[in-house]
């Protein structure tokens, strides 16, 4: 079922406190309806509190970090004597102050070990924190890092991934596998190398396929390094309270940092708490090791309480989207069955592997594409450089690999005769086919995605012929993306004597609006105005352990486990009733009124049911319920696995653009981009997701892009980093729903937040290829870009006559 | 350090400040208002803006001591049934709406000087304001009620 979705928004703002308005269809705010954000107002007047927001305890010290000027150097020195004699500065902390204290436990990182706070014995990138200054304010902890002076001794620098394959030099000594991830132990000690991951991926005969194949297109794709930029800036406060460390972050991964923090300190989980705040966006950057395990360190070692903020010059220097070529080729036979692709992926992960090898193989195994391919030869590889560190970013990587075999069929497609959209829609996989990774696919709705976006953007009209400046054409792409697996969600539901509720989990609100469809699923269960059910912040001294807040995971997995919960709370429920009038549970339904039985004509309220029970006002119910999802690793030699992912995500974007043959630029005439959600629980929600994620997609297309000069980023401010504003969201944009429920979603839901990012690339891509004749494989499609091909094609062409 | 007075939402503020203290920091620190806040520093991204005597400034560039007795205005201080701020509420302008105080306050200068704005008025007056969550579309709407029920 598809549902265009252009409504007119409510007029009427749902009360705060809840009494069913009577013009309201069904006051219970359950699944499927576009219940507004639970804050809506505190966010629009500014009233609600992020970390930052929060007030600064007396004795709270601030921190100011000397960062390195060299992109890779053994530190010899580090002179911190001139700091010191600053007025207000308290101290001084290098990473061998640190080191003495921590030894390798200084060394976190997700998937590697090898982020120390701050450098130990050599550093990294230009960027890399040195030293940490602690002052009484801010200004002087951050003029203070100025009168620092370290000695360095030069280390061959590695700056991309060519230098990096060449081995002459190494970012580190060897690897350092962390020991949450059992299948990447074979790694450790291992020397010589600045290839931190690689996956593989074999199915059939790849080479002889494309031997015999009757056609072969080839390209080198590059999409560069960019930067989250969410306007909220990081912040970290620690505190030691009577040898507890508690620290208040930005995070979107409070669990996680739980345990990272009590691993760097060697305490017991219960001996740490993490708490989270609303986050201001975050799309990837706010998540693993960023300001924590220095706060924590310097909380711990100090006894002090310290702020650390970054200011936006230093939040780029935190993480970054990794940088990626991907050099593939795509064959097919003489009936146009593609027969072969083979795709060589290098990841650039920078100084520090974080969640690379991760991404190197979840978004490496959808390099192929979600296409009917025979055969497949996949070589994904995460790899080191003397460069700020890359993450997690909205995609995860795949954004990347979709430009790569997106830009293969478009060309493919063309050199056959057959056009873009139909030759894609014949060999796009279908419910119950296998991924080339050996998966099966389900609800992942990949043909009804293409068929609405083309329909929205009427593929099928004549493309206008242009005034000889102004030239016109279309492009249409798909992405495909597995789900974060194996992940864990838990629930703990507090049903409270009045007939509201307070749902403890640690999935962070950062703009998704988990907040609120967790409580539109958790009210579906019990018949409860969600309205009446409030979700608590992450905080894990209460909230129990999530997996992340990352890779569209949450709706599905936590929200299962809210599903299961409300329906534990349900059962609970009917077993008090069933006490309290001696029947069977089974006889007895809970439904908006309260429990009835409906043989004897009874009804109980949930407030009378509970004071019954226990003879309290204001007591409360208690539920908690687990959802884990389960894989099977990838074969050791052929990267397949019959289960590799939870589910997929399906996503596709058709585009309209203009292009001015004069200057370059690109004017975006109509968008339409679809995601197949399972089923929508919020449609407010879910278009927002749909289109915020296709304006960031945007950015990446047409500028956005970090730039870097031996190693250093140049453009490490909002004056010179460009994102997309009102100006860039195109003349005309439709977000599509697409719902092919999954069998096991929570009502049918999957995920989101990052469907439509993966395929606006190569969809304008497709379109500039359509309105000019020439084919860029290079992001973003700047101006200059397009010019220069225009150029290239033109003199090619003269060459010709 | 100079001692001024801020006016904020009507009230008044004593606060020392230095030459060098930006407004910014001041609201924040000395009033406690966060509703202003930071995402930039150097006048790019709008999350810092404050009405001063109705027209919008980059309270991350501003001198304090300037708007020393200056009517001014942050989005916290508009009343609930204001019709921008109930326009961004209806229209679900928002995602994680760290900006959008920001865009609410341009909004309000915007209608002060243009209550009948066209679409492309909307965005040369917004364009200075970044929403990284891209709530573009429903921010355009919401200005567009606003409008409506601004209108005399
Ligand atoms: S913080 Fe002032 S404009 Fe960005
Ligand atoms: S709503 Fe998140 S930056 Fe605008």
């Amino acid at each position: 079922m598809t549902k265009n979705l252009h409504t007119t928004p409510r007029a009427k703002t749902p009360p705060v406190e809840v009494e069913p308005a009577a013009d309201e269809p069904d006051p219970r705010y359950g699944v499927g309806e576009r219940r507004k954000r639970f804050d809506a107002l505190g966010r629009v007047r500014g009233t609600i509190r992020y970390t930052g927001d929060e007030g600064i305890a007396p004795g709270t010290v601030f921190v100011g970090v000397h960062r390195s000027t060299m992109p890779h150097a053994r530190i010899v020195a580090v002179h911190t004597e001139a700091a010191l004699e600053i007025d207000g500065v308290l101290e001084v902390v290098t990473g061998s102050d640190l080191y003495k204290v921590l030894g390798d436990r200084i060394y976190t990182g997700p998937a590697f070990a090898d982020q120390p706070c701050l450098a130990v014995d050599k550093t990294r990138f230009v960027g890399e924190a040195v030293a940490a200054v602690l002052a009484t304010d801010l200004a002087t902890a951050r003029s203070a890092v100025d009168e620092i002076s370290v000695e360095y001794e030069e280390l061959p620098p590695v700056y991309d991934v060519e230098d990096a394959l060449r081995g002459d030099s190494f970012v580190h000594e060897e690897l350092r596998p962390s020991s949450v991830f059992a299948d990447l132990a074979h790694l450790h000690g291992v020397r010589g190398t600045n290839v931190a991951y690689e996956y593989r991926q074999v199915l059939g005969d790849s080479a002889a396929e494309h031997a015999r194949a009757a056609t072969t297109v080839s390209a080198t794709t590059w999409a560069p390094p960019t930067h989250h930029v969410p306007i909220e800036l990081p912040s970290t406060t620690a505190w030691v309270d009577s040898g507890r460390l508690e620290l208040l972050s930005t995070t979107q991964t409070p669990s996680y940092v739980r345990q990272t923090v009590s691993d760097l300190l060697d305490l017991p989980l219960s001996r740490v708490r993490i708490m989270t705040r609303p986050l201001g966006g975050s799309f990837g950057c706010k998540m693993y090791d960023r300001l924590e395990p220095l706060a924590a360190a310097l909380a711990w070692t100090t006894g002090r309480r310290v702020r650390i903020d970054a200011t936006r010059e230093e939040a780029f220097l935190l993480t970054t989207r990794h940088g990626a070529e991907v050099i593939g080729s795509m064959s097919a036979d003489a009936d146009g069955n593609i027969v072969a692709v083979s795709s060589d992926v290098r990841y650039d992960t920078g100084a520090f592997a974080d969640v690379g090898p991760r991404i190197a193989a979840k978004s490496g195994l959808v390099a192929p594409g979600p296409y009917r391919i025979a055969s497949v030869d996949v070589r994904s590889r995460c790899i080191y450089t003397n460069k700020v560190s890359a993450g997690p970013f909205r995609g995860f990587g795949v954004p990347q690999v979709t430009w790569s075999h997106e830009t293969l069929v478009d060309e493919l497609a063309r050199e056959l005769g057959e056009d873009p959209y139909l030759y894609r829609r014949r060999h796009l996989l279908r419910e119950g086919d296998i991924a080339t990774v050996g998966t099966k696919m389900h609800s992942a709705d990949f043909l009804t995605c293409i068929d609405e976006v083309t329909k929205a953007i009427g593929w099928d009209k004549p493309t206008p012929q242009g005034d000889g400046r102004w030239v016109h054409g279309k492009g249409v792409a798909v992405g495909m993306k597995a789900v974060l697996t194996p992940t864990i969600a838990n629930a703990t539901l507090n049903l409270n004597q009045d007939g509201s509720a307070t749902l403890l989990i640690s999935t962070v609100d950062m703009g998704q609006g988990s907040d609120t469809i967790m409580s539109q699923i958790a009210g579906e269960v019990l018949c409860l105005d969600s309205r009446r059910i409030h979700v608590v912040r992450a905080d894990t001294d209460a909230t129990p352990y999530d997996t992340i807040t990352a890779g569209s995971r949450s709706t599905y997995h936590t929200g299962n486990a809210v599903r299961l919960v409300a329906e534990a709370m349900r059962t609970k429920l009917l077993g008090f009733a069933a006490e309290q009038w001696g029947v069977p549970a089974r006889e007895l339904v809970l439904d908006a009124r309260g429990v009835t039985h409906k043989k004897s004509d009874k009804l109980v309220t949930l407030p009378e049911l509970v004071r019954a029970k226990f003879g309290a006002r204001g007591a409360t119910v208690t539920t908690s319920e687990n959802f884990t999802s389960w894989w099977v690793p990838y074969d050791h030699d052929t990267g397949l696995s019959e289960k590799v992912t939870e589910h997929w995500f399906a996503g596709a974007a058709a585009v309209r653009i203009a292009v001015d043959t004069y200057t370059g630029r690109i004017r975006t005439q109509h968008l339409a981009i679809a995601g197949d959600v399972g089923r929508a629980i919020n449609p407010t929600l879910v278009e927002q997701q749909l289109t915020g994620a296709a304006v960031m997609g945007i950015g990446h297309t047409l500028f956005d892009e970090l730039v870097f000069d031996q190693g250093q980023i140049t453009n490490a401010t909002l004056l010179d980093y460009q994102l997309p504003s009102i100006k860039d969201v195109p003349e005309k944009m439709t977000p599509i729903i697409v719902e092919s429920a999954h069998r096991e979603g929570p009502f049918g839901a999957k995920g989101v937040g990052e469907t439509t990012i993966l395929p606006i690339a190569p969809a304008y891509a497709g379109a500039v290829r359509d309105a000019c004749g020439v084919r860029i494989t290079t992001l973003p499609l700047t101006p200059e870009r397009v010019l220069h091909h225009l150029a290239a094609s033109e003199n090619a062409r003269k060459a010709k006559r | 350090m100079n001692e001024i007075t801020l006016r904020v939402n009507g009230t008044p503020h004593k606060v020392a400040v230095d030459d060098t203290t930006v407004l910014l920091d001041a609201l924040r620190q000395r009033i406690g208002i966060t509703s202003t806040r930071e995402g930039c520093g150097v006048g790019a991204c709008g999350a810092c803006t404050v009405l001063a005597d109705g027209t919008s400034v980059s309270s991350c560039l501003a001198s304090a001591v300037r708007y020393d007795g200056v009517p001014l205005t942050t989005a916290d201080g508009l009343a609930e049934d204001d019709p921008v701020v109930s326009s961004f509420v209806d229209s679900d302008a928002m995602q994680c709406g760290y900006c959008i105080p920001g865009f609410v306050l341009m909004t309000k200068e915007l209608l002060a000087e243009n209550p009948t704005p066209s679409d492309e008025e909307i965005a040369d007056h917004l364009e200075g304001n970044i929403c990284r969550c891209a709530t573009y579309p429903e921010i355009i709407k919401a200005v567009r009620l606003a409008a409506d029920r601004t209108a005399p």
